[in-house]
């Protein structure tokens, strides 16, 4: 990591702005591409397989083993992205040889799995897998994941730990599910396979100001036509540190009206694909 | 004869208008926010100095007590101004966030280059 960060010409010299000429049309966004000596020298070369994208905030117990088993596991590149952690997450991911991705301000975990999934379309990875930072997540789990996608069975590959949860948060994932008529059963698993088309249109600035990770995204991916598939998984105890978003009951709140919300103005619009869940 | 009232009603009407102008002249209120504010400016001098005017318009538009009419329109454009504030900050607040983004990922990138050709995103 250190050579390869000794060998990169000076920024100055070798950073040019390339003005792309594609504009998100209703948003007026200019997308820019960002290409360095290196790059222009390796241009042509096929795409990269997968990459694995961790966002994390203050897991600094944790983040440093889950980075290095999949490293070792896998041999894949591991991005974690810090949403402005106070602890020692960046050093800690950097020295289990991650790529980090620091956050200036907070964006939240979905904020930071989009940062991590416009890293990867940068660098012409084909699928990014996203994983939490905590290790309720196991990197043995990410074959099959890939494997669903990879094999274009589907678009988005969901692993599912379907026997978690208390009995509100259950209630409430039946209820959205319900809504909004989506057949998945873990809404809110973050550990996910996200195919190149799937990849794209996470990365667009619709896509930005959702504020949850879960129903937002898979109605915007169900809305685009994408096909998302469940894979059961098993979910280790998390060993350190708690849920966020059901942290109290003033959270839990907001979150529960939000994703209502959210669910209201997007019932009706079921569009062709449905979901399946996979079969053992 | 003109009454204290009317003084203070002109007054006023004439303080906000002055106001609004000056800021739009030094360049504080500018752009589209001048293009709110003028015409406000403008109806509150006039008002201020023919308030009785409510009283013509009034009965035309049903209103049977012509002096909640400033207050009613009043309300209206407040209602309709909070609105366009709340859509400005989503714009601004979806513009930030991938700017940041943005920011991350150069910072990423400096330290650890890819040997791809890297793409739009």
């Amino acid at each position: 990591m250190e050579a390869e960060a000794a060998a990169a010409t000076p920024v100055s010299e070798a950073v040019s702005w390339v003005a792309g000429s594609r504009k998100i049309a209703h948003f007026g966004e200019r997308v820019v591409g960002l290409r360095t000596k290196q790059d222009t020298a390796t241009a042509g070369r096929e795409r990269r397989g997968f990459v694995v994208l961790i966002p994390a905030r203050n897991e600094d117990a944790t983040v440093g083993e889950v980075v290095r088993q999949v490293r070792t596991s896998l041999r894949t590149e591991v991005v974690v992205i810090d949403d402005l952690s106070e602890d020692a997450t960046v050093a800690t991911a950097r020295d289990a040889g991650a790529v980090v991705l620091p956050l200036a301000a907070r964006l939240g975990a979905w904020g930071a799995i989009q940062t991590g999934i416009r890293y990867a379309l940068a660098c012409g990875y084909e699928m990014a897998i996203t994983m939490d930072a905590d290790g309720q997540h196991g990197a043995e789990a990410i074959p099959a994941l890939h494997e669903v996608v990879s094999s274009g069975e589907a678009d988005v590959a969901i692993g599912a730990f379907l026997a978690r949860g208390s009995r509100p948060r259950r209630l409430a994932w039946a209820f959205f599910r319900y809504l909004t008529g989506l057949g998945v059963e873990d809404l809110t698993s973050g550990f996910r396979a996200y195919g190149r088309r799937a990849m794209v249109t996470l990365a667009t600035p619709d896509a930005t100001l959702l504020e949850y990770q879960d129903l937002g995204v898979l109605l915007l991916l169900r809305a685009n036509g994408m096909k998302i598939t469940e894979v059961p998984v098993q979910m280790r105890d998390r060993v350190v540190g708690h849920s966020r978003v059901y942290s109290s009951w003033l959270t839990v709140g907001y979150y529960l009206l939000h994703t209502g919300v959210l669910c209201l103005s997007k019932t009706g619009r079921r569009l062709a694909s449905p979901s399946s869940v996979a079969q053992d | 004869m003109v009454t204290s009232y009317q003084w203070i009603s002109t007054g006023t009407g004439a303080l906000v208008a002055a106001a609004i102008f000056y800021l739009v002249r030094r360049d504080h209120l500018h752009g589209r926010y001048a293009l709110w504010w003028l015409p406000i400016a403008v109806v509150v001098a006039v008002l201020g100095a023919y308030p009785r005017l409510v009283d013509l318009v009034g009965p035309v538009l049903g209103i049977h007590y012509p002096p909640v009419l400033p207050l009613v329109v009043g309300f209206a454009l407040v209602l309709i101004k909070l609105l366009m504030m709340d859509i400005e900050r989503s714009k601004s607040e979806r513009r930030l966030q991938r700017l940041i983004q943005r920011v991350a990922i150069l910072e990423g990138r400096l330290r650890h280059t890819p040997p791809v050709e890297p793409e739009e995103y």
